[in-house]
This record gives C-alpha cells, sequence and structure tokens, in this order.
C-alpha cells in the first residue's frame, strides 16, 4: 500500500518511552532509589529528544501492521508531524526537567513519571500517524495512558476530575468514529494527503477522488457534512471545544502542575492535530468551504474563545482560571483552520507552536507559586515580585505573549489569523472573528496582568510569600519557554517559512 | 530637506519593520531626547530617595526607546509594535508610588491602553485587508483609490478604529481620562515626558490616518476639527476647576491636544476645499513641538514643588515660590508660552491655528460666492465664526488656569517655607534651558519655528516653502489679546469670586460628574463582565451536563418501555386469550393455608406437590410464551409473504 524508503527509525521514538516506561511502573528495584529513578526519565527524554530529530531528519514511512486488506497501521513523517513531534519531545523534556523539582513533593513519583513517559510515547505514534485508523488507535491509547496522570493525587477531587477527562474524552472520540466511519466508506483507509481527497461532485455526492484506494462510495453530501460535524466536536472535546470543554478546567486543577502543563500544552493540541489531519488530510478544504458545517464550526470557536476568556475573567482559583485560558486559546487555532484560509492557517498552525510555550510556562509558574506559597487564589498573592522579581518577570513576559503584545510571539500569530479571517470572505465571520479575538485579547489581560501588577507594585500591606527566587530546576524550563515565546516572536521567520509549506500545499 | 532614510529589516516580528527618518521625525526624535535628558538629570534629583530607583531607570529608558520606535516607523505595523511596548513600559511609572490612588489611575491607565491597543488593532486589520499594505508611502494612493470607491465605508471604520486607539494615547475626548489621574500620581519627571511627548506620539498616529488616509476628505476634516474643538474647551474647563498643581497642567494637556486636533482638522479641511492648508499644517506641528516643551518645563516645576513640599493640592502649596526667582522664571516661561503670550512660542502656533479657522471660514464665503457652497453645518459661516470663539475663549481659559496656578504659587502668602536650596544645580540649570528655549523660540519665530515648519511640513503632504507670516502684526496680535483678556476676565470674575472660599481654593467640579466612575468603570468593569459572565457560566455549567441529564432521562424512560414492550405485548395477548390464569400475587396466599394446616410430612409433601405444581405451571407458561411468540412470527412471515405476493402482483 505504500512505497517509499521504509524506515524502522519511526518505531524508536514510539517504543522507547514506552518501553522506559513501563519499566518504571513494573521494575520495583528502580523506583526505590529517586536518583536512579530521575536519571531513567531524563535520560530517557534526552534520548527522545534525539530520536525524534532522528526520525524527522531521516523521514520515509514505515508501515507498522497490515491487520486486513484495507486497515492498516503505519507511520510517516511530513510537515505536520515535523511541528508537532518537535514540539511534543522538546516540551516534554523542559516539563521533565522541571517536573525533577516539583514532583519531590508529591507521592508516588514512579507512577507519575511512569506514565508521563508512556503517553509521550503515544503522542509521538499520534504526530507520526499516516493514517485515520492509526490515527484513532494512538488517539483513544493517549485518552487512556493519559488519564492516570489526572488521577495522580488520588484525592476525591482527582477523581472525579479523571472520570470526567474520560467522559469527555471517550463521548468525543466515539462521536469522532462515527464520523470516521463515513469518511472511510467514501475513500478508505486513506494515507493523509495534503489538500484532501474527497470533492463533492454537481450531483451533491461526494466522492474520492483517487480511484485507486479501497471502498470508494457515493455518499450523498448531507451525510458527509453531518459526519464532519461529528468529527469537529467529537475531536474538539480534546481541544476544549464548546460544547465538550468541561473537562478542562475540572481536570487541570487537580493534577500535579507539570500535567496540567502537558496536558494544557501539548494533550489539547492532539484534539487540534485529529481535527487538522480529518479536515486538510482526507476531506480537504474544498469539501468544507462555504458549507453550513463550516460555519457552525466558525461559530463553535468564536463562542468558545470569548466564553473561556470571559470565564477566566470570572475565575479566582489561579489553575482553573489558566485551564479557562486553555479553553479559549486553543480555539483560536481552531478558528484559525474554521476559516480554510492559507493565511489563518499559517496563524493557527504558529499559535500551535506559540501557545504551547506560554502555556506550559505558565502552568509551571501556577505549579512553582503553589510550592513556593501554598496559595492557589491569586488575590492571595500579592507582593509576589518583592522576592521573586525573575520569576514574575518571566510570568508577565508570557502573559504579555498570550495577550498578545508584540514583539511577543502571540501578536504574530493573532496577526495572521485576523488579516486571513478577513480576507477569508465568509461573510459576517470575516470582521466577527477578528473582534472577537480582541476582545478576547483584551480579557486575557484582565486575567493575566492583575497577578503581575499585584505582584509588583503590592501597595502598602501585604505579605511575603516566599524567601528567595525558586530553585534552579523550576527557573531553568520557565525561563527557557518564556525566552522561546519572546524569542520566536521577534524573529518567526523560520517557522513562518515552515507553517507557510504546509499551509501551501493543503490549501491548494 | 533632503531626501528621507529609510530602514528596513525583513521578517522581524512576522512582518518586517520599517523606518524612516524625514524632518518631522528628526525634530521629533530631537524633542524626545531633549526631553528624556532634561527629564533624565532632573530624576536624578526627584527619585534620589526612592527605594527602586534601578526599576525607575530600566523602564525610563526602555520607553524612551519604544517612542523613538514609534515616531521613527514608517508603516503602521511598526508603529503599533512600538506604541505597544510605550504603553506597557510607562505603566510602570504611573503604579510607580504604589499608593491607592496611583494604583486605580494605573488601573485607568492600561485599560485605557490595552483598549486603545485593541481596537487601533483591528482597524489595522480591515485597512490592511483593504488596502493590501500598511505602509505610510504606499498608504496614501491605495487609500485614495478606496474612497472614491464603493469601499469608503470600510476605510472611515477602519480609520475611525485607528483613531480610536491613537487617540486614546492623545487624551483626545472622550477617551481623556486617563490623563488627569495618571499625570498626578506618577513621578514628576515622568510625568512632564507622558504629557510632553507620550501623547504625541497618538498625534502622531492621528496625523498618519488624517493626512495619509483622508488627506482630502472633508467629513474626515471636520469630524476630527469638532472633536478638537470639544476636546480644546472641555480639557480647559477642567483646568480651570482643578485645585491640584499637576492635574490643573494634565487637563491642560487635554486642553492643548485638543488645539492640535483642531489643526489637524482644519489642515484637511482647507485642503478638501481646495486651499492652501499650510497655517493650519504648520500650526499643529509647532503647537506641538511648543506644548511638548512647555509641559517639560511646567512637570518640572511642579517636580521642584513636589520634592520639597510632597504636596500638589494649591492651598497647601501656595506662596512656596516667593523669592525663588529660577523657579519662578521657568514657570514664567511656560505659562506665557502656553498661554499664547506674544513673544513666547506658543504665541506663534496658536496664532497660525487661529488663521487657519479665519482662513476656512473665508475659504467657505469665496465657495458661496462662486456658487459651489458647501452643503450642511460645514458650509455654515456662523458654525465657524463659534469655533473661532470657542478657540479664543479656550485660550482665554488657559491664560486664567495659568494665571491662577502663578498666583497661588508665586504670589500669595501661604505658610513660611524656609529659603533654602530647593534643587539641585544640576536640575535647576537644565530646567532653566530648557524654559530659555521657549522664550528663544518666540522672539525669534522666523529664525526657528518657520524652519522646522519647513523640515516637517513634508510629512504632512506639503512641499515648497509657506508664504512669511507677519505674526506681530495688528491683526494677530488682536486675537491674542482677546483670548488673554478673557482670560484676566475669567480669572477676575470666575477664579477669585467663584472658586474661593474663605481665601482658599474650592473644588467646585461636581464630584459624580467624572465620565469614568459616571459610565466606564460601572460599564466594563460591572455591567459586561456580569452579564456576559452569568451567560458564559451558565452555558458552561448548565448546558452539557442539562443536557446529558435531559438525554439519559428520556433514553431510560426509553428504553425500559422498549425492554417491557415485547413483554408487555405478550401478557396482554394472554390476559386475553387466557384469563383463567392467576395472577402471581394469588399463589402466596394459598401456600401460607397450606402449611397452616398439615404436618411436617405434609409439609415436605405439600412442598414438592407445590413445587411441581409450580414448575408444570411455568413450563405451561413458557410453553405458552413460547407458542405465543411462534404465533406472532407466524403471523408476520405470512404478512411479509402476502406483502411479497401482492408487490409481484402488482408489478407484474
Amino acid at each position: 500500500m505504500y512505497e517509499g524508503n521504509e524506515n524502522i527509525c519511526l518505531l524508536l521514538p514510539v517504543a522507547v518511552p514506552i518501553a522506559a516506561g513501563a519499566l518504571i511502573l513494573l521494575a520495583k528495584g528502580i523506583r526505590k532509589n529517586r536518583k536512579t529513578l530521575l536519571a531513567l526519565v531524563l535520560g530517557t527524554l534526552f534520548l527522545e529528544a534525539a530520536l525524534v530529530a532522528q526520525a524527522l531528519y531521516v523521514g520515509g514511512t514505515l508501515n507498522l501492521w497490515q491487520m486486513t486488506d484495507s486497515i492498516c497501521l503505519a507511520f510517516g513523517v511530513d510537515g505536520v508531524s515535523w511541528l508537532f513531534a518537535g514540539l511534543t519531545a522538546g516540551m516534554w523534556l523542559l516539563v521533565g526537567i522541571y517536573s525533577v523539582s516539583y514532583m519531590k513533593h508529591e507521592q508516588r513519583e514512579y507512577s507519575f513519571f511512569g506514565f508521563y513517559l508512556i503517553v509521550l510515547g503515544v503522542l509521538i505514534g499520534l504526530d507520526f500517524s499516516k493514517n485515520l485508523i492509526t490515527m484513532y488507535v494512538f488517539y483513544e491509547l493517549m485518552t487512556l495512558t493519559s488519564l492516570p496522570l489526572v488521577l495522580h493525587e488520588q484525592t476525591k477531587e482527582a477523581v472525579t476530575a479523571g472520570l470526567k477527562y474520560l467522559f469527555y474524552s471517550v463521548a468525543g472520540a466515539f462521536l469522532a468514529l462515527f464520523g470516521i466511519f463515513v469518511l472511510i466508506r467514501i475513500c478508505g483507509n486513506q494515507t493523509f494527503t495534503p489538500g484532501g481527497v474527497i470533492r463533492c461532485l454537481e450531483d451533491g455526492t461526494m466522492v474520492c477522488i483517487l480511484r485507486s484506494s479501497i471502498g470508494t462510495e457515493r455518499i450523498g453530501q448531507g451525510l458527509f457534512l453531518g459526519a464532519m460535524l461529528c468529527i469537529l466536536i467529537g475531536f474538539g472535546a480534546k481541544a476544549g471545544m464548546f460544547p465538550l470543554h468541561g473537562w478542562l478546567p475540572t481536570a487541570h486543577p487537580a493534577a500535579p502542575a507539570p500535567a496540567s502543563a502537558v496536558l494544557s500544552g501539548v494533550i489539547t493540541k492532539s484534539g487540534v492535530l485529529a481535527i487538522l489531519r480529518v479536515v486538510y488530510f482526507v476531506a480537504g478544504p474544498q469539501a468544507l468551504r462555504g458549507t453550513w458545517v463550516q460555519q457552525v464550526w466558525i461559530l463553535l470557536t468564536l463562542a468558545t474563545v470569548f466564553m473561556g476568556s470571559m470565564l477566566a475573567y470570572k475565575e479566582p482559583v489561579l489553575k482553573k482560571r489558566l485551564a479557562y485560558s486553555t479553553v479559549s486559546q486553543v480555539s483560536y487555532v481552531l478558528f484559525g483552520l474554521s476559516v480554510l484560509k492559507e493565511q489563518a492557517f499559517m496563524g493557527a498552525m504558529s499559535h500551535i507552536v506559540f501557545h504551547s510555550l506560554i502555556k506550559n510556562a505558565l502552568f509551571l509558574c501556577a505549579g512553582t507559586v503553589i510550592v513556593m506559597t501554598g496559595k492557589t487564589r491569586v488575590e492571595d498573592l500579592k507582593g509576589l515580585g518583592v522576592k521573586m522579581p525573575l520569576f514574575l518577570s518571566c510570568y508577565t513576559v508570557v502573559s504579555l505573549a498570550l495577550i498578545g503584545i508584540p514583539p511577543t510571539s502571540g501578536f504574530v500569530s493573532k496577526w495572521y489569523l485576523a488579516t486571513g479571517a478577513l480576507a477569508s470572505g465568509t461573510g459576517t465571520f470575516t470582521w466577527l472573528g477578528p473582534a472577537v479575538l480582541l476582545v478576547s485579547a483584551l480579557l486575557t489581560a484582565g486575567y493575566l496582568l492583575p497577578l503581575t501588577i499585584q505582584g509588583f507594585f503590592p501597595g502598602e500591606d501585604y505579605k511575603e510569600h516566599a524567601k528567595s527566587e525558586p530553585s534552579a530546576w523550576m527557573m531553568g524550563p520557565i525561563l527557557l519557554l518564556t525566552a522561546g515565546a519572546l524569542l520566536l516572536g521577534c524573529f518567526p521567520g523560520r517557522l513562518l517559512a515552515m507553517v507557510e509549506k504546509i499551509a501551501a500545499s493543503t490549501l491548494l | 530637506m533632503k531626501e528621507a532614510i529609510g530602514l528596513t529589516i525583513p521578517k522581524v516580528c512576522g512582518m518586517g519593520l520599517h523606518f524612516e527618518l524625514d524632518g518631522f521625525r528628526l525634530i521629533y526624535l530631537a524633542v524626545a531626547v531633549l526631553m528624556w535628558s532634561v527629564s533624565g538629570v532632573f530624576s536624578l534629583e526627584y527619585m534620589a530617595h526612592y527605594k527602586k530607583k534601578g526599576q525607575y531607570y530600566l523602564f525610563f529608558w526602555a520607553t524612551f526607546f519604544a517612542t523613538a520606535g514609534v515616531f521613527l516607523s514608517a508603516d503602521f505595523y511598526t508603529t503599533f509594535i512600538f506604541f505597544e511596548i510605550m504603553s506597557f513600559t510607562s505603566y510602570v511609572w504611573v503604579a510607580f508610588d504604589e499608593k491607592k490612588e496611583s494604583l486605580r489611575a494605573a488601573q485607568t491607565y492600561l485599560a485605557v491602553a490595552v483598549i486603545g491597543g485593541m481596537v487601533m488593532l483591528m482597524g489595522m486589520f480591515l485597512l490592511y485587508d483593504l488596502c493590501g499594505t500598511l505602509r505610510f508611502d504606499e498608504l496614501k494612493t491605495a487609500a485614495g483609490e478606496i474612497l472614491s470607491g464603493s469601499k469608503r465605508v470600510r476605510l472611515y471604520a477602519a480609520g475611525g478604529l485607528l483613531l480610536f486607539g491613537f487617540g486614546a494615547k492623545a487624551g483626545c475626548f472622550p477617551l481623556h481620562i486617563w490623563l488627569p489621574k495618571a499625570h498626578p500620581v506618577a513621578p514628576a519627571p515622568a510625568s512632564a515626558l507622558l504629557s510632553g511627548i507620550l501623547t504625541k506620539t497618538g498625534i502622531f498616529g492621528i496625523i498618519v490616518v488624517s493626512f495619509g488616509l483622508f488627506g482630502a476628505d472633508r467629513a474626515w476634516g471636520f469630524f476630527i476639527a469638532c472633536l478638537g474643538l470639544i476636546t480644546m474647551f472641555l480639557g480647559a474647563l477642567l483646568a480651570l476647576f482643578s485645585v491640584n498643581l499637576k492635574r490643573t497642567l494634565a487637563c491642560s494637556s487635554v486642553s492643548q491636544i485638543g488645539f492640535i486636533l483642531t489643526g489637524i482638522g482644519m489642515g484637511c479641511l482647507l485642503q478638501a476645499a481646495g486651499e492652501d492648508n499650510s497655517l493650519a499644517v504648520r500650526g499643529a506641528f509647532l503647537h506641538m513641538v511648543n506644548h511638548s516643551l512647555f509641559k517639560l518645563v511646567l512637570f518640572l516645576c511642579a517636580a521642584a514643588v513636589y520634592m520639597n513640599l510632597h504636596e500638589l493640592e494649591l492651598n497647601k502649596i501656595r506662596g512656596f515660590g516667593r523669592k525663588k526667582p529660577a523657579l519662578m522664571f521657568c514657570f514664567l516661561m511656560g505659562a506665557f508660552g502656553i498661554s499664547g503670550m506674544p513673544l513666547w512660542s506658543g504665541y506663534i502656533s496658536k496664532t497660525l491655528l487661529h488663521e487657519s479657522i479665519v482662513e476656512y471660514a473665508q475659504a467657505i464665503q469665496g465657495l458661496k460666492m462662486a456658487g459651489t457652497a458647501i452643503p450642511g453645518i460645514l458650509g455654515n459661516p456662523v458654525f465657524w465664526h463659534g469655533a473661532e470663539w470657542v478657540f479664543l475663549i479656550s485660550g482665554g481659559m488657559t491664560a486664567a488656569y495659568m494665571l491662577k496656578l502663578f498666583i497661588a504659587l508665586f504670589v500669595e502668602r501661604g505658610l513660611d517655607y524656609q529659603n533654602g536650596a530647593y534643587m539641585k544645580m544640576t536640575s535647576g540649570a537644565v530646567l532653566t534651558a530648557a524654559a530659555a528655549v521657549i522664550l528663544l523660540f518666540g522672539m525669534t519665530p522666523h529664525r526657528f519655528m518657520d524652519r522646522m515648519a519647513d523640515m516637517a511640513q513634508e510629512f504632512f503632504g506639503k512641499t515648497g516653502h509657506a508664504h512669511i507670516i507677519h505674526y506681530f502684526s495688528a491683526g494677530n496680535l488682536k486675537g491674542g489679546a482677546i483670548s488673554l483678556g478673557i482670560g484676566a476676565v475669567l480669572y477676575v470674575f470666575f477664579v477669585r469670586r467663584w472658586m474661593m472660599k474663605e481665601g482658599q481654593y474650592v473644588d467646585r467640579w461636581p464630584s459624580w460628574l467624572d465620565l469614568e466612575n459616571l459610565l466606564y468603570r460601572p460599564v466594563l468593569q460591572v455591567a459586561l463582565p456580569g452579564i456576559c459572565g452569568a451567560v458564559c457560566g451558565f452555558v458552561d455549567r448548565y448546558l452539557v451536563s442539562s443536557l446529558v441529564t435531559v438525554f439519559l432521562t428520556v433514553s431510560a424512560v426509553l428504553c425500559r418501555g422498549m425492554d417491557q414492550m415485547a413483554d408487555g405485548i405478550i401478557r396482554a395477548a394472554r390476559f386475553s386469550t387466557h384469563s383463567q390464569i392467576p395472577r402471581a400475587g394469588g399463589m402466596k396466599e394459598k401456600r401460607g393455608k397450606r402449611t397452616g394446616a398439615l404436618g411436617k410430612w405434609n409439609v415436605s409433601l405439600a412442598r414438592t406437590k407445590e413445587r411441581i405444581q409450580r414448575n408444570g405451571r411455568m413450563v405451561e407458561e413458557s410453553f405458552s410464551f413460547g407458542l405465543m411468540l411462534f404465533a406472532i412470527g407466524l403471523c408476520l412471515t405470512l404478512g411479509y409473504l402476502l406483502l411479497v405476493f401482492w408487490m409481484q402482483a402488482k408489478y407484474t
């Protein structure tokens, strides 16, 4: 079914962390000594980064398992995999380094680190997936393996949150599965093709443009669009898109900070990846452009953008506030995808990277605040910057980046999103979209900056929280992420060129 | 002026940065350097006792670079980048004192800056979508085409949004709210910069929008001119009522910005009427420069007061300036300048602005004679005479409030202050030097001010030399004299009679009449988040969960129904055919009776019998049940067969 160079290297980045994670979970000898455990974890993370880089560099495909004629699991590397796999490995490494210091305060470190590594392998598998079925398999695996991260603290709250996470994810995935069945009837288990393979004929039926694939069948446009909506809403659950966004604000505060960081910064993006693959690599933008599904999709994303920001603005608990912020920000990305326009697509892809950097940094900051002060509510954190100016400066810079204040990175993506939306010809949404983005940016300023303001300008009455800056293990990753969020905003040339290439190939 | 120097840094920040250095920018860069160095030297003394000096200087210089970036920018993208950096770095100045009111003022400042920035960004999006470029030089032609086409409404929308953003920074009505709050609480050298030059970045943007996009558009010019007149009058009124030294100066800034805006508006209008607009353009530009200098000097005088007394209320600082000639000299230079006293530089720019209004009124008359009268209020000479009087009265109010400040500080006797060193030599020297510039400019207008205007006017889209204006001619002096006369009258009858009570200055402004507390804060802080938050919260919390609950309940009922359906039908059928079968409830009763009547053996026998009976009944029941099902199935099959036959018969 696949030509090209078979490359066994693609399997390594998936298998190695899963094996290492399983080893940590199963071998009791390792977990007794903290140093051994950490050495193994960090070693695996660094090795993984190298393996991913190598796999991306070499490229190629790998036919993993031919189950039946039409069902097979296969890996391959393209531009989108580049972006997502690189991002995932990098974030996992940085957050892993941070966890060394953070998890000292938690019970059962080994279980956290074990599942942490397993999820990494699964995510890389998801990023490397080459067809719908592979993607779906790893998508479900991701839900199941990331569940223990949410459950980690085993409090009543954590268990409730975990169950909610599971329910939303599984419900969403099944909803999407229905849509996948329909798509597979049209075009078979098609290899992801930039620009999609499904087109609408003049008589209103959808058909696959590639004759060679298995299962080409004509399907009415109504059914196709319904299936697409199911997929969008279903995979949108992971990306926190309204109406299935509910798990985010519950799961994030319950999970340990590094877990919420990657949940919010990376795992929500896998929902985006799934939508991206289906819309741009299977169905194709042409099949959706101008249909009612596109309208509904834009409307849902805009509603989410506004709602998430508004609720974050009203939320007093820092981590929950950040979770709502994620709801809003990931929908920026989805909005960029939904207008089906090159510039907006570029904005969306770059926002994936930027938001990942920013949100990881913010959650790590929130975790640091919890470790250093034990406080979770924003209004209790007056005067934070008096003893921790560097830490709070980092927080401020990434906050400004999330608001989209130039020259930080958030501005660049917002620029492309808005100009793309304006040029998209989607009726009212051409100007409504940018307007909602800006109102949301305003609210973002409203919910992120108070911490900075109270922190640096506490006025007279405040309690001192901490004696000094956080440890280097914590500050290091935060500083790196901050620098990334700032520098990528100043010099986004390389990244933009890369996403432009993807955009050019998918939006014909 | 020689060719402008351009600099392009591609790809940085996404779209690349574009800078340009022409006459206007060169002058404003020089003004910025002058202002920052003077107030920087002054800060050395002013900030000496503060703990967080390092923080102050960091943001002090960061703001300088950002401001320079704004003035040098050659496209809106670059402007916006530096504009936002400037807004955020200057925020630190306002919040610096960490007092309650400074934090509140800082909140206002930040809100205005962020909202203004976002609105401006929206304008840029629209503009970019319309014109495909944001470079000032390319925009002009692109916008000209659109103005004559069908998309002009969108261009107005884009321009309006940009105007909102820049106007918020400039302090244009109704977005002036941050100035009277933020200036008094910031450290005084910083207030000088906030008022003297940060507001000018807003003006810079408005100039670009007005002359770059709507150069000869009548409606736009009228709108800007009206905004300018309102701002001018309202700011002066606020300043007249104020009893706080720095607040008065801040409100005065609002008013002076109004003067500049009027000049810009008149420039557009004159161009639209086909006249030479150099008077308006040069007046607006020179007033910008002048106002920067005035506010530098005046705020630093206020800084000298605050350094010594830590007070700014007029009643508590009265008489501080007695026997301090250097301070008095500096203050007088600023006061004379800003009130438009002949021989000081403010007179020159105000005369030009005044003349431009007069010129437009004449131009309208001329057009009327020629038979091409402008319709509506715009073409009504009465309106423009009114505008002229608003202008003169605002100038008069300026004189009145400066007189009020001067008399309070330097003439009236207040508490006894020791007459020692109140200012270091270096601070005094730079302040005096800056003050002397105002006099120098005013005395030799042709040597300095005209040349500056020549250099700068290219930026407004003007070329060539303007005719030499006789600033000190009788007609022009008359305008200045009327204004000053109004000022004297206002001071004597308004300030001394009405606003003073038992020798104390009283704040006569009704305290509820505050646009921020009356409208903006309730709407933005309470109403909007309240309503939207409630809606979003409801949707977030109840929509999915109630949908799930409803779905579960409905489906549970339905499934229970479906579960029982076959059973129920059969039961109903059996009751109709086997009506003698006893109901389940009847059996228990019988069993109870028998066990009671017989002995042990009998009991077991009875049990066996009963078991057999029960089994028999069960077999019978299930057999009949099966038969029933079979019958139903048979019926269905027969029905199906019939249907098929019938169909076949029908179609063959």
